[in-house]
């Protein structure tokens, strides 16, 4: 089981999203920026999916910061493939973000390819 | 009609003005170089890295410039275009970029400087030619006032809704539905929206802070102090107070800062928010400083956080130095007030972000906040933009700009969705004075 952590402006369409896929293997809940940098430190959540206008800054938040740039990714406003996010996941990355007026495509596509994961 | 030709056509800076946008873009520039502050705050997070030698200014560059170039030439122009008001994303992102892409200290505000010159001559030429044109598409913009101001009232029922569901969403629906007939009814003069805001967003913030305190009290009660542990060895805590240090090492050039975008907003030549330009624009000065008073608290935690977790400050701070230079009755007092409330905002930031770690309801809030504030303005900007489209070309005006939202929409939004519908207004208004000279389109008597 994987837990997902969301935060930033869309957290709540994004799991909203995200639940309505059911989805074996993940577990996706509302959360913000500062606690998910905590849980994800400790090993308490596994990923975190922010949103934000721009996709990068206050969906990310703190994380940058807190969890080093390799962990982090963000899609800024482009729309990755699914290939794209498999080799993003084979990085290790843990953090993403994106602009929440592309979260009925990123979300589903990062919440499918963490599940096939799991 | 008429008031609102007005309002659009009469702005012209003078030369105090243009010197003080000029000056104002060059220290922006200048510390966005210094990686002091930057506006986006997207590109704050990535600052961190760079202040700290692990990042390439030209890979932050590319990173500032692929988070703002949408929102320069998608929401700051045509903003700033359809009500000859200026606004941060047309003046701070383009500083934003400029000032980290200089490769030397003092290239920077030479830029910066450049940039705010191109801005005063260019959107006075712009504006007067567009004006001129036989379909006015500008003054046709105004028509997004109404819609943008009335939806906006409604955002802190968003958040609320979105917060803490359906019922509390339905009480302040109510309440602030009967706070707009009466105002309307009693104080015809007011801004309808000015009290029914004032009381949403202090119940969603009273409905947060409640919230805060009974988790708490819950949490001591069933033997707390779990969370001072976790606290006590928190990487969050060093990391915010050497940003807190570093920031307030430079305080007096933030108290520069602070009372430079003060006095711009002092000279009513700009507009801080989204709603801001289209009030300022009209010379309402006063409603504009409620509406971003009340939108500063979707804003505080954010800046705060990205602040304190990057080194990095805002260009404009809290945003409060906006309402506050909209109400001060001249430009000496908004200098020595702005500097004042950056001075203190720089040295509070790490209490506020200790704060606001013991609340994270109301940090939760500011994130429902700013949601709710990009529904209504979505929403609002769209139909506001439809009747712009109908205002100068009607039905054909309607297809145009419309259509091109949609082709917006199935193309996977490449420009910003809240950007797409006032940018399809300007290209729909280019298009119809083309058919009017080939002769294929009679222009609407406004």
């Amino acid at each position: 089981m994987k837990k997902i952590l969301t935060g930033g402006v869309g957290k709540v369409e994004v799991t909203g999203t995200v639940k309505a896929l059911a989805l074996d293997g993940i577990d996706i809940v509302v959360s913000s920026d500062m606690d998910a940098a905590m849980k994800l430190r400790v090993g308490q959540a596994d990923f975190y999916l922010g949103t934000c206008h721009t996709g990068a800054g206050a969906s990310l938040g703190v994380l940058v910061g807190l969890m080093g740039q390799p962990a982090c990714h963000t899609f800024g406003r482009s729309v990755p493939t699914e290939d794209e996010v498999n080799s993003l996941l084979d990085q290790g990355k843990k953090v993403f973000g994106f602009s929440m007026d592309q979260i009925d495509v990123i979300a589903p596509l990062i919440a499918r390819a963490i599940a096939a994961r799991a | 009609m008429n008031t609102t030709l007005a309002a659009g056509a009469n702005l012209d800076f003078s030369p105090a003005q243009q010197l003080t946008v000029i000056a104002l873009c060059a220290l922006t520039a200048f510390i966005s170089h210094m990686a002091l502050a930057v506006f986006n705050d997207g590109v704050r997070p990535f600052m961190l890295d760079f202040i700290q030698g692990r990042s390439t200014r030209s890979a932050t560059t590319a990173v500032s410039f692929g988070l703002s170039a949408g929102f320069i030439f998608g929401l700051g122009a045509p903003m700033a275009l359809s009500t000859g008001v200026l606004n941060p994303w047309l003046l701070f992102l383009p500083t934003d970029i400029l000032g980290l892409l200089a490769p030397k200290k003092w290239i920077a505000p030479i830029l910066g400087g450049a940039w705010g010159a191109v801005v005063v001559f260019g959107l006075n030429g712009a504006n007067d030619v567009a004006h001129d044109l036989p379909v006015d598409f500008l003054t046709a913009m105004q028509q997004m006032s109404t819609p943008i101001l009335f939806l906006f009232t409604l955002f802190p029922v968003l958040a609320i809704t979105k917060q803490f569901g359906r019922v509390w969403g339905g009480v302040a629906g109510v309440l602030e539905l009967a706070l707009v007939v009466m105002t309307m009814k009693i104080w015809p003069n007011m801004f309808a929206g000015a009290l029914a805001m004032a009381v949403g967003v202090l119940m969603l913030i009273g409905l947060a802070i409640a919230k805060d305190v009974r988790e708490r009290k819950a949490a001591r009660a069933e033997g707390g102090g779990v969370e001072e542990v976790v606290l006590a060895d928190d990487p969050m805590a060093s990391l915010f107070s050497s940003s807190a240090a570093r920031l307030r090492k430079f305080l007096p050039l933030f108290m520069v800062l602070g009372a430079g975008v003060c006095v711009l907003a002092q000279m009513h030549i700009f507009g801080g928010g989204e709603a801001t330009s289209f009030l300022i624009a009209k010379g309402h000065y006063s409603e504009a400083a409620q509406v971003d008073f009340y939108r500063v608290f979707g804003f505080i935690p954010l800046i705060a956080t990205t602040a304190l977790a990057s080194g990095a400050y805002g260009i404009a701070g809290f945003t409060l130095v906006y309402p506050i230079g909209y109400l001060l009755p001249n430009p000496f007092l908004a200098a020595i007030v702005g500097a004042a409330v950056f001075a203190v905002e720089v040295l509070a930031l790490s209490y506020i972000g200790k704060f606001l770690g013991k609340l994270p309801s109301v940090r939760d809030s500011s994130e429902h906040l700013r949601s709710a504030i990009t529904d209504t303005l979505q929403l609002a900007i769209l139909f506001g933009s439809l009747m712009a489209a109908n205002a100068m070309g009607a039905g054909l005006g309607i297809l145009v700009v419309g259509g091109l939202y949609l082709l917006n929409e199935a193309m996977g939004r490449p420009v910003v969705r809240m950007a797409a519908a006032p940018a399809a207004v300007i290209v729909g208004g280019i298009l119809l004075n083309l058919l009017y000279w080939l002769d294929l389109f009679t222009p609407i008597k406004g």
